[in-house]
């Protein structure tokens, strides 16, 4: 189990990385999901571009009414409080439970995003935020939504010569409501189904259901589910036409939990 | 490659393939053979050793993304007090077997002890999550995380003349 | 135990955690010979097919089964009547019959250069159908893993009681079809060689993470047709062995004819991708139970049909139906069974060979008998501890003969049973299931028979028969005491065990023992450590070696007093003659330093002793164990929680408490594993599905409760010091008792789980069976 050979840049600049970008090589940050995948040869890039020493790449950044986390944040440090704001104790509360500490020390907001595992935790809870992924590419900046960002089972809204430098979040108002419930057969496992919902006040609220094997589903107005999370769950979930009755069950679960936590 | 590393406290430079992992070039250059290989992917925590200041997998750090970093091992460890602590409590708990998981249960336990130091065994269980052992079933491992803890906690746990290492004596 | 507290029955500290603890422990992987050839091996992508040939790269070392002419084929025959041999060749030559087998040995000079080499060969073959269920592996038009064989089954076995009255007398007759998934025993640490070749002792040394060094020097003579002499294997530091390392490997005999061919160092290093997918080898069991009882719960007969998916090949040295041939000698377990039916097979699948995990059959056994007499139970009407206790052995009729021959040497299985469940509070449980939770009281009691010997083995023809264990002791010069031992310590604390038992014995400080184990050149030869044998075996040659050292040290310490030999006593490391003593090193010392002052009677052998040693009779110990878990289901996930894990477990004398609890422990997490977690799946092609172990569950720390161990001590009559094989009893109960939990959780819905491990998924299928989802 070692990689195939490759060779490593380690770009200064985003300009430099965008060229290496657009060279053909293979971006890495926290090397997390990556790593593996080269040691089991599931990935042979020719060449790899260590995103990690690029100015900004992992600052946070609190504006008036959102913040700015750099691509480049670990899990661990919005575990350890890193995020300001309700929506740091949010976002804290989701990573603790990402992996296990050593690999949360070197995993990255972003790689996460980017690499759109269907079961990885920031698949599932920042679609629910009203919030952009920033992705910068050869034409400069581009804002997208993060509840069209990641767009299949590893598949994500970036153009082959766009990388991911930040993920922008409101900063929540008073009375915003969160819920949030994943099923792990241990703790570090990839879950096998989760949910999260996020009712800011004044605006309909969002549920995101993930985890199963197919690109997450993104309810844009989950007013009902709030009101009957156990019949709208299940109504929801029925609609997902899953092969894996198991699976179809924790999906309800999961939602209903998560709307039971919010509402 | 060329890279640099201060691998224990020393500056070494190494030449290397980018793709050879850390723990490979922790353990067929350097000689530390206290870092262990169990998965090449992540999940056991054999290879765990502290980078840049805090446990990282070692199997998933490719020989670029080492460069310039700083790395304490098993090896560079023996004589740090909380880590004396560590060995006296797991000989003494019987936290170990064949002694394959222990050095990255070590690194884990570490970890543990500086930064939760109000862990209950609860938490403790949940933060081992990464280090698997297939030998001891886990319960002198947690017992022996609880004993440090908790002697840490006691009033005066601070003096250099508590009870050190048994095993390192 | 001693006065010094240091000796039998004492929980000393290991003396081997030092090195471990500073990451001193020298595993294969650690040792990296200079010159050294790094192997990839090239292995079958498919279950099944005819191999034409392989395309290799142009550049670079590579060798398949033609290049390797000198190697012979792996062959672990059985005695028992109808066995079918299969020849497995270290390399494929014209057929594929598992994933993961190899074909071909990729070297260069890094790991990675060797996988680059294997990703660049092309292997040529023709797929063929596959097997990979072993039920379907027995249909008639099965297609044929070996075929000059009639049929895909290594073994049948048979007993015929009569049964077919019972039906009219009996007042509860069930039937259960049960199901253990294939697991790999995953120790945290791989398989490892290196194989060099010594031209000034013209020897091949073969360094392997092995359990059985002299075994696996006696297999590699036997296919490279060298000398025993010729070959030399040492086992250095071992991550876990658990039955995974009690093999002679195809990748063994590749590594050491290519280190004799090319003159250089060659290292291969067994990943866990090579594990999970090529290795995994233990466990699928198929049962159909069907037990009969009177009106009290009292067995009547049991009648079992049993299949075990041996794989593809018969493993050396244990056999393709060690496993199944067991069952039908252990399947009555620590009950008083009248009559008994069984047929047995061995089945042959396109999976990797079968090997004898912890526990072996124990394990899939206890939980065909466990899960069938709680069906029993629930049939009657009557409680789970009172059928088991209606039938267990009572401790008067020991030592107990069963009536397929077995003997129970000693022990109160009942009292067991009865602690254990005095330890839960079943009247509160009783009261939270009345009140709708989902939680329930599971129960096994099972014995294990451990450190069989010459007339158990004997029978089954497989290439080896442990005889008389061998220990040598000897003083060096400076009054140290030597042990040297053929079998293997990989985590069970022999180097703190044995010093103890020397301690006992010759009264020198356990800081003072050596233990030389791992190497045959240096250790006398042994069949290694499984089988719950190391501390009954190693641990009565060790006592009486030391015996024979201490007669011979009063011998010279008599001398040394100038008393009479029989005035003089051996205690606490010295000869004494009333207020007169010679410590041990002093007569070490005379014996080497200054034999100008030795006695004239002294034994020429000098302080050094190599003696044998077998309990008679040698059918083996048997400890036992009850265990009693709660276990809550989550009815809408399917998980399951384990609230309490309690555990009566009786080994006899225990020589060190603590490392005996350290066993237990190990092994209950493994059964854990086993029970809700381990399963390697494969699809109808015979492709495993868990390449990771993210994908192959190992229990951690969250998934392992507090488990609490009680101990009972009844000496075996029939070894040194009444200790008995406990090493694998921690793995044989909890798949039995865990599901038993959760069944009696769901009993009120009329719900049963009967598959292994009893998954989430696997528990919301058993409710949603009888609608209760
Ligand atoms: C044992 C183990 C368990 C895990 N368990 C979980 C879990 O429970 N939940 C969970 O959510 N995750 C889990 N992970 C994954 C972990 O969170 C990773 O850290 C994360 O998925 C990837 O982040 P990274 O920074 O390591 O990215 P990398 O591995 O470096 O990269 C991942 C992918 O994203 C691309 N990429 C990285 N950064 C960018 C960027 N800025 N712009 C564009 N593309 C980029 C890379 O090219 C690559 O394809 C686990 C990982 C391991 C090893
Ligand atoms: S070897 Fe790195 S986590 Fe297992
Ligand atoms: S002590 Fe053997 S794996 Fe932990």
């Amino acid at each position: 189990m070692k990689p195939a050979p490759f060779d490593y840049t380690r770009p200064r600049d985003w300009s430099a990385a965008l060229a290496a970008l657009a060279a053909g090589a293979r971006p890495t940050a926290g090397g997390q999901s990556l790593g593996p995948m080269l040691n089991l040869r599931l990935a042979m890039p020719e060449t790899i571009a260590d995103l990690r020493h690029l100015p900004g790449f992992g600052v946070i950044d609190q504006q008036r009414d959102c913040v700015r986390i750099g691509a480049g944040t670990t899990h661990a440090r919005i575990e350890d409080g890193a995020v300001p704001g309700q929506v740091g104790a949010i976002l804290a509360r989701i990573a603790r439970n990402i992996a296990y500490r050593a690999v949360r020390n070197r995993g990255t907001l972003g790689g996460s995003l980017s690499h759109a595992d269907p079961a990885a935790d920031w698949v599932t809870v920042l679609p629910a935020f009203p919030g952009h992924a920033i992705a910068l590419g050869p034409e400069g900046e581009r804002r997208i939504p993060l509840g069209c960002f990641v767009t299949g089972v590893f598949a994500v809204a970036l153009q082959e010569t766009e990388l991911l430098q930040a993920v922008e979040l409101p900063m929540l108002p008073e009375g915003t409501r969160f819920g949030h419930w994943k099923f792990c057969r241990k703790p570090g496992e990839f879950s096998k189904a989760s949910a999260c919902v996020l009712a800011l006040p004044g605006s309909a609220p969002r549920a995101v259901l993930a985890a199963l094997d197919q690109r997450p589903l993104v309810i844009d107005d989950a007013a009902a589910l709030l009101a009957a999370p156990e019949a709208e769950a299940a109504r929801i979930v029925e609609g997902l036409r899953l092969a894996d009755p198991w699976r179809e069950a924790l999906a309800r679960v999961a939602l209903r939990n998560a709307a039971q936590e919010a509402a | 490659m060329k890279l640099h590393l201060t691998v224990n406290g020393a500056a070494t430079a190494l030449e290397a393939e980018p793709r050879t992992h850390l723990a490979d070039l922790l353990r067929d250059q350097l000689l530390l053979t206290g870092t262990h290989i169990g998965c090449e992917h992540g999940v056991c925590g054999a290879c765990t050793v502290e980078l840049d200041g805090a446990p990282a997998r070692s199997c998933l750090m490719h020989a670029g993304s080492c460069d310039g970093a700083t790395v304490r091992t098993i090896e560079g460890l023996v004589d740090d007090p909380v880590m004396a602590l560590l060995c006296e409590a797991f000989s003494a708990e019987h936290a170990l077997q064949c002694g394959y998981c222990t050095p990255g249960m070590l690194m884990t336990a570490r970890d543990i002890v500086l930064r939760l130091p109000e862990a209950d065994e609860d938490r403790v269980r949940e933060e081992l999550a990464g280090n698997l052992c297939r030998c001891t079933g886990y319960r002198g491992i947690v017992r022996a995380l609880l004993a440090v803890l908790a002697s840490r906690r006691r009033p005066g746990s601070g003096d250099p003349d508590s009870p050190l290492s048994g095993c390192l004596a | 135990m001693t006065v010094s507290g240091k000796g039998v029955g004492a929980s000393l500290r290991r003396k081997e955690d030092r090195r471990f603890l500073q990451g001193r422990g020298r595993y294969v992987g650690d040792i990296r010979p200079a010159g050294v050839l790094e192997v990839a091996f090239l292995r079958s992508p498919v279950a099944h097919a005819r191999l034409r040939g392989v395309q290799k790269p142009a550049q670079g070392l590579v060798f398949t089964a033609a290049d390797l002419l000198e190697i012979g084929p792996i062959r672990a025959n059985s005695a028992l009547p109808g066995f079918r041999a299969s020849d497995q060749p270290a390399l494929a030559r014209d057929k594929l019959r598992h994933v993961g087998e190899p074909i071909a040995a990729c070297l260069a000079e890094s790991r990675a250069a060797a996988e680059d080499l294997a990703a660049a060969c092309l292997p040529d073959y023709e797929e063929l159908p596959a097997v990979s269920d072993m039920l379907a592996a027995l249909a008639p038009d099965a297609p044929l893993i070996h075929e000059h064989w009639s049929e895909n089954a290594f073994l049948e076995t048979k007993r015929e009681d009569e049964v077919a009255d019972l039906d009219a007398i009996a007042a509860a007759k069930v039937r259960r079809r049960l199901r253990t998934a294939r697991q790999s025993m995953a120790p945290i640490e791989g398989r490892g060689v290196i194989a060099e070749w010594d031209p000034r002792l013209e020897q091949l040394i073969v360094t392997s993470s092995t359990q059985m060094p002299h075994v696996t020097k006696s297999g590699i003579a036997e296919c490279l047709g060298l000398d025993e002499g010729q070959v030399r294997v040492i086992s250095p530091d071992v991550g876990g062995g658990f039955g995974y390392k009690g093999i002679l490997l195809a990748e063994e005999l590749v590594c050491a004819a290519l280190a004799i061919r090319l003159g250089r160092p060659v290292r291969w290093l067994e990943d866990r991708l090579e594990q999970l997918t090529a290795n995994a080898n233990c466990r699928e069991h198929f049962y159909d139970v069907t037990a009969w009882a009177d009106a009290e719960g009292r067995l009547l007969a049991c009648e079992v049909e049993a299949v075990v998916d041996a794989g593809a090949y018969s493993a050396y040295p244990f056999s393709a139906c060690l496993e199944a041939a067991q069952i039908g000698s252990i399947f009555p377990g620590p009950y008083t069974l009248p009559r008994f039916r069984f047929r047995t097979v061995s089945a042959c699948t396109n999976k990797p060979p079968i090997l004898p995990y912890r526990g072996v059959a124990r394990t899939g056994v206890c939980f065909a008998m466990e899960t069938t007499l709680d069906a029993l139970a629930r049939q009657l009407g009557i409680d789970a501890a009172a059928i088991r206790a209606i039938n267990l052995v009572p401790p008067e009729a020991m030592p107990y003969r069963n009536l397929v021959g077995k003997v129970f040497d000693s022990g109160d299985y009942p009292e067991a049973l009865r602690r254990a469940v005095a330890a839960i509070d079943v009247a509160a449980l009783r009261a939270r299931q009345a009140a709708g939770e989902t939680v329930g009281l599971g129960l096994a009691v099972f014995c294990e028979q451990g450190a069989h010997g010459t007339s158990v083995y004997h029978g089954w023809g497989i290439p080896f028969v442990p005889g008389f264990e061998q220990a040598q002791a000897r003083f060096t010069p400076d009054g140290v005491l030597e042990l040297r031992v053929g079998l293997h310590s990989h985590g069970q604390g022999l180097e703190t065990t044995l010093a103890q038992v020397a301690h006992e014995v010759l009264g020198v400080d356990p800081a003072r023992v050596r233990l030389v184990h791992g190497d045959t050149a240096l250790t006398p030869y042994s069949t290694g450590t499984w089988g719950s044998r190391a501390m009954v075996m190693a641990g009565g040659a060790v006592a009486e070696a030391c015996r024979q050292l201490g007669e011979r040290a009063l011998t010279i310490g008599a001398a040394l007093l100038q008393a009479p030999r029989e005035a003089c006593v051996l205690r606490d490391g010295a000869i004494v003659q009333g207020e007169a003593k010679v410590t041990l090193d002093e007569v070490a010392r005379t014996w080497y330093r200054r034999p100008q002052n030795l006695p004239r009677e002294v034994d020429k052998g000098g302080l050094e002793v190599t003696a044998g040693y077998r309990p008679d009779p040698d059918t083996g110990t048997h400890s036992y164990a009850a265990h009693a878990v709660v276990a809550r289901v989550d009815r809408e996930t399917g998980a399951v929680v384990l609230e309490q894990y309690v555990i009566v477990e009786d080994g006899g004398t225990l020589v060190n408490p603590m490392i005996v609890d350290g066993q237990v422990l190990g092994g209950t997490a493994q059964g854990i594993g086993t029970a809700l977690y381990e399963e390697m799946p494969f699809d109808a092609q015979g492709q495993p599905l868990a390449g990771t172990l993210a994908d192959y569950l190992l229990p951690g720390a969250s998934e392992v409760p507090d488990i609490t161990i009680e101990h009972m001590v009844t000496p075996s009559p029939w070894t040194r010091f009444g200790q008995k094989g406990i090493g694998e009893s921690g793995a044989i109960g909890p798949p039995a008792a865990i599901v038993n939990a959760i069944n009696d959780a769901l009993a009120r819905f009329g719900a049963e789980v009967t598959d292994l491990p009893a998954t989430p998924a696997r528990v919301l299928a058993a409710l949603a069976k009888v609608g209760a989802a």
